[in-house]
């Protein structure tokens, strides 16, 4: 008996202390459709916890991630599409909220070079082997 | 040939030291992030507030002169301390100051304006912070200045510092 | 009296440090340089050590030892803590600059003394440099009366033995390749026939196999603390980390090459340049302020700006060297594609690329945020779209290049020599899909690299053939180990999250998982609610009984989740606590987490191929001084 209440005040005191703290997807969010729910998931995956250090909303215990979590799963069950459960976010935070850096103009440094980079490495790599098959 | 070659990456690197200097040499908060609404129209939002009997539509509510909104909330310490300049803001300015209360009791939060003073001619509830997300919200407490016509104009996240009092007059006086 | 002490001798590390610089320009007699170099080292040894016995005695009118510790940490904690915040760490650094500093000048002999001298003259240099900012910007020897009683505790995430043990090894990474820059330095000045690639070899083998160790603990700690079982992020001092790595893993290569054939000497060098610029820049972004991370010490733009202008100091001063000097190390001889010079150039184009790649994506938001009044995020789906598709093909050739001869390689014979590995490849596949039964390209393809890499690595070691670095062939397994465990845990990882009240029971896999009950702990500074949960398999029998805290630190206020782990070699079984109370029940979090302790034993194998490597080099050293 008194080891319940022990139980009951300790977990109280940590509830009530991590008021602002809850965790990570709690069961309730969990949608009912499977393929809805993996959606969810997956987009989720690529929003930025912006309160956080370099997390997703899908992985933090932070009380704006999971609002942001059930915001997504309403608008997926609404009908809304990816691109514009996206928009909606960006539209509010920014691009910073995307873990995946959008296609724009001031991103496509930051999308062509690593091709760029690959290629001249090819391109080197090619001239010389046929250097090679010159002298050798 | 090789020569030339080695001047690519010294001027990369210098461009990119150069850009790190000049990142620390500004004012800056690594862990700020911009606000996406600004010089655009009010979001749409309809709300109840604490006033009986009142709903807030803000597609109506926005257009005819400079309001000064502020998301508060009572379990907020840094909102105690900056109370005083929004207070500040409704007595000198002569501006319209609305208050959003994020995630509150309203019982608590009657209490808390009682105590300390209620600047807000009108104090919104945003219980399950929908609304703050609309406003691009991350962190309590946050201030807008929203223009005459509607077009928020300015956003500053965190309590509101002596600093940026005078700052956000100044941003009062140009709308102007 | 030990803070006065530590402090003293700082400044005396100074003086030594200043000493060394002077006195090797003038390429003065040994005695000098024996000096400065001991007295550098001893106390810098000194120094660490006053730190070390005030965090242990909780001198709290120490400043650092104040603001990181509280009487009621554990010793080891205690001990780690000294390095554990940015002004200790620095101490970490200085020290092991002037260890390694200690072993170029153990080179020394007569007929390289001008060299090594430039080598001391270029390590000296730096370690002034680190000691003058730790002294201007971050001394962990200031002092704060009146002396509290207690410290401001420390972070209950940092207190794991894994993180303690992490920062030492990872410096030794970072740091040693300050002696392979010295090196290369002396190497572009020097105009004597000397053999400076078989001196940079030891520091490089060393630098690189702790550097891979360090980063695979702090990746560890991830895993096991963090609660999610991930255990990478991309965050910006990871990729910090990394490309040094990347580059440190070109420059091991592409030395053997300069070794067995003489050629690309230049290049070897101008990659010891940058592997260690990327340390120091490294230092940079996780100190100066410029970003938030989890890893971030304090923000201080002042420390930036000094950690930078040193950055551009070194960095300019050593690439305008080898515009100016490198030409007598560029050759004119050219390889084929399919011989071993061939592979190691494919694969050190394609870790340059990688590291450029990892580059841009760390310090784009910083170049976004100066060009324009946005901010973005560039986070793990950048990385996996960019930087997996270039490995792939690196990892592919990592197979053969091994068993290719110097020189053109007949196709033929080659193909003859791998058949083998192909069909250990093909059958292990089969079998492990068997096993698993999810197939994704991904999936598939980190597979099949995996056991192309680990067949044609058993293959070689049992051969036994003499031709082959023994160490090679370890680190090469680990590395297909690794893969293994990676793409494992990625691919076919499996969730369960639930609510569930004393006594309820939940499948996950082929196991059966009973939450007994709840347990109240105290631990040494902390209160926990401890869930007892018991684990059955398919057979009915006990697996082990996992017990996941939630914990409660009353000093700093903290909350933490300890997940609670059963690993074997086949998965890791994970259960996470979450919020509740008896009434309604908690939210349970499990994971089956398959193959990662591969990830682990991989890292350990890779390390320990290094070890022997090294070894075997400084067994030939030996020998030919």
């Amino acid at each position: 008996m008194l080891k319940n209440i022990f139980i009951v005040l300790i977990s109280v005191f940590l509830v009530h202390i991590s008021s602002n703290i809850s965790y990570t997807i709690e069961p309730d969010e969990i949608l009912n459709d499977q393929k809805q729910e993996l959606r969810a998931r997956n987009i989720s995956k690529k929003i930025r916890c912006v309160v956080c250090q370099n997390q997703s909303i899908d992985e933090s215990n932070a009380p704006l991630a999971k609002d942001l979590r059930i915001l997504i799963k309403n608008k997926i069950k609404e009908g809304s599409s990816d691109k514009e459960i996206y928009k909606f976010l960006t539209d509010r935070y920014g691009d910073f909220i995307l873990l995946k850096p959008p296609f724009k103009l001031s991103t496509l440094m930051l999308w062509f070079m690593p091709f760029v980079f690959f290629i001249i490495g090819i391109l080197f790599l090619f001239y010389h082997n046929k250097k090679s098959k010159k002298f050798n | 040939m090789n020569k030339q070659l080695i001047i690519i990456p010294i001027v990369i690197f210098s461009l990119i030291l150069l850009t790190f200097f000049y990142l620390l040499s500004i004012e800056r908060n690594p862990s700020n992030i911009p606000s996406n609404l600004l010089e655009k129209k009010v979001p749409n939002f309809e709300s109840e507030s604490l006033l009986k009997n009142y709903i807030f539509d803000s597609s109506k509510e926005f257009n005819d002169e400079i309001t000064l909104v502020n998301f508060f909330a009572t379990w907020c310490k840094p909102c105690k301390e900056e109370h005083v300049y929004i207070k500040r803001f409704a007595k000198e300015e002569k501006i319209r100051v609305i208050g959003i209360n994020y995630k509150d009791s309203t019982k608590k939060t009657i209490k808390w304006l009682g105590d300390l003073g209620n600047p807000y001619s009108n104090v919104l509830l945003d219980k399950n912070g929908r609304i703050a997300i609309d406003w691009g919200v991350y962190g309590i407490p946050e201030t807008f200045i929203v223009s005459s016509e509607g077009i928020i104009k300015y956003r500053h996240a965190g309590p509101i510092t002596k600093k940026i009092y005078k700052k956000i007059n100044k941003i009062i006086m140009e709308i102007d | 009296m030990a803070p006065f002490l530590g402090n003293f001798s700082l400044w005396l590390s100074l003086f030594f440090g200043t000493y060394q610089f002077f006195i090797s320009k003038k390429n003065s007699k040994l005695k000098f340089i024996n000096i400065a170099a001991k007295g550098l080292l001893i106390s810098s040894l000194i120094s660490f050590f006053s730190l070390l016995h005030c965090h242990i005695v909780s001198d709290f009118s120490v400043l650092n030892v104040f603001q990181n510790s509280h009487t009621t940490k554990p010793l080891l904690y205690k001990i780690s803590g000294v390095w554990g915040n940015h002004e200790g760490s620095m101490l970490l650094w200085i020290l092991v600059l002037t260890i390694f500093n200690y072993f170029i000048f153990k080179l020394y002999n007569e007929k390289n003394s001008s060299f090594i001298s430039k080598a001391l003259e270029t390590q000296a240099f730096i370690t002034v440099g680190f000691i003058l900012f730790t002294i201007l910007t971050s001394n962990p020897f200031e002092r704060l009366f009146p002396i509290q009683d207690n410290g401001l505790g420390f972070n209950p995430i940092l207190q794991d033995p894994a993180l303690a043990i992490h920062p030492p090894l990872l410096y030794i990474g970072y740091v040693g390749f300050s002696a392979v820059f010295s090196i290369s330095i002396a190497t572009l000045y020097n105009s004597e026939k000397i053999p400076w690639h078989s001196y940079m070899k030891p520091f490089v083998l060393t630098a690189w196999t702790f550097l891979t160790i360090g980063i695979a603990l702090g990746s560890v700690w991830a895993y096991y603390e963090l609660g999610w079982g991930g255990w990478w992020f991309w965050d910006p001092v990871e990729n910090a980390s990394f490309m040094p790595w990347l580059l440190g893993t070109a420059l091991l290569h592409s030395l053997i090459i300069v070794e067995k054939r003489k050629s690309l000497q230049a290049w070897v060098l101008l990659l010891s340049i940058l592997t260690f610029l990327l340390s120091v820049i490294g230092t940079f972004l996780v100190r100066s302020g410029i970003l938030t991370s989890v890893h971030t010490f304090a923000l201080d733009p002042s420390r930036g700006i000094y950690i930078l202008a040193f950055t551009a100091l070194l960095g300019g001063y050593s690439l305008i060297l080898f515009g100016s000097k490198s030409k007598k190390y560029f050759d004119n001889s050219y390889f084929s594609f399919f011989s071993k010079e061939g592979s190691i150039l494919i694969n050190n184009i394609l870790m340059v690329v990688v590291c450029a790649t990892v580059l841009l994506g760390t310090i784009y938001p910083l170049i976004i945020e100066a060009f324009t009044n946005n901010k973005i995020s560039v986070g793990e789906p950048y990385y996996n779209s960019t930087v997996i598709p270039i490995i792939l093909p690196a990892i592919l050739i990592m197979g053969i290049g091994p068993i290719l001869g110097w020189g053109k390689e007949d196709k033929f014979k080659t193909f003859q020599k791998i058949i083998p590995s192909i069909f250990l490849t093909i059958i292990m596949t089969i079998i492990i899909f068997f096993v698993y039964q999810t197939y994704t390209f991904i999936g598939i393809a980190g597979i099949i690299l995996a056991f192309w890499i680990i067949s044609n690595n058993l293959f070689l070691l049992f051969k036994k053939n003499k031709k082959y670095s023994i160490g090679m062939i370890i680190s090469h397994l680990g590395i297909g180990l690794l893969i293994l465990g990676i793409t494992g845990s990625s691919v076919w990882q499996k969730e369960k999250i639930t609510k569930m009240k004393m006594g309820e029971n939940i499948n996950i896999k082929t196991y059966n998982i009973i939450f007994e009950k709840i347990n109240e702990i105290k631990g040494p500074n902390y209160l926990a609610l401890q869930g007892n949960f018991l684990v059955l398999d398919n057979k009915k029998q006990v697996v082990v009984k996992l017990k996941p805290e939630n914990r409660f630190y009353p000093i700093t206020n903290n909350f933490t989740t300890e997940a609670s782990i059963h690993t074997n070699l086949f998965r890791d079984l994970y259960i996470v606590l979450g919020d509740g109370n008896p009434n309604e029940g908690w939210i349970v979090r499990i994971y089956y987490n398959p193959l990662v302790i591969w990830i682990w034993i991989g890292a350990v194998i890779i390390f320990l191929g290094g070890i022997i490597a090294l070894r075997v080099n400084l067994k030939k050293l030996k020998i030919s001084s």
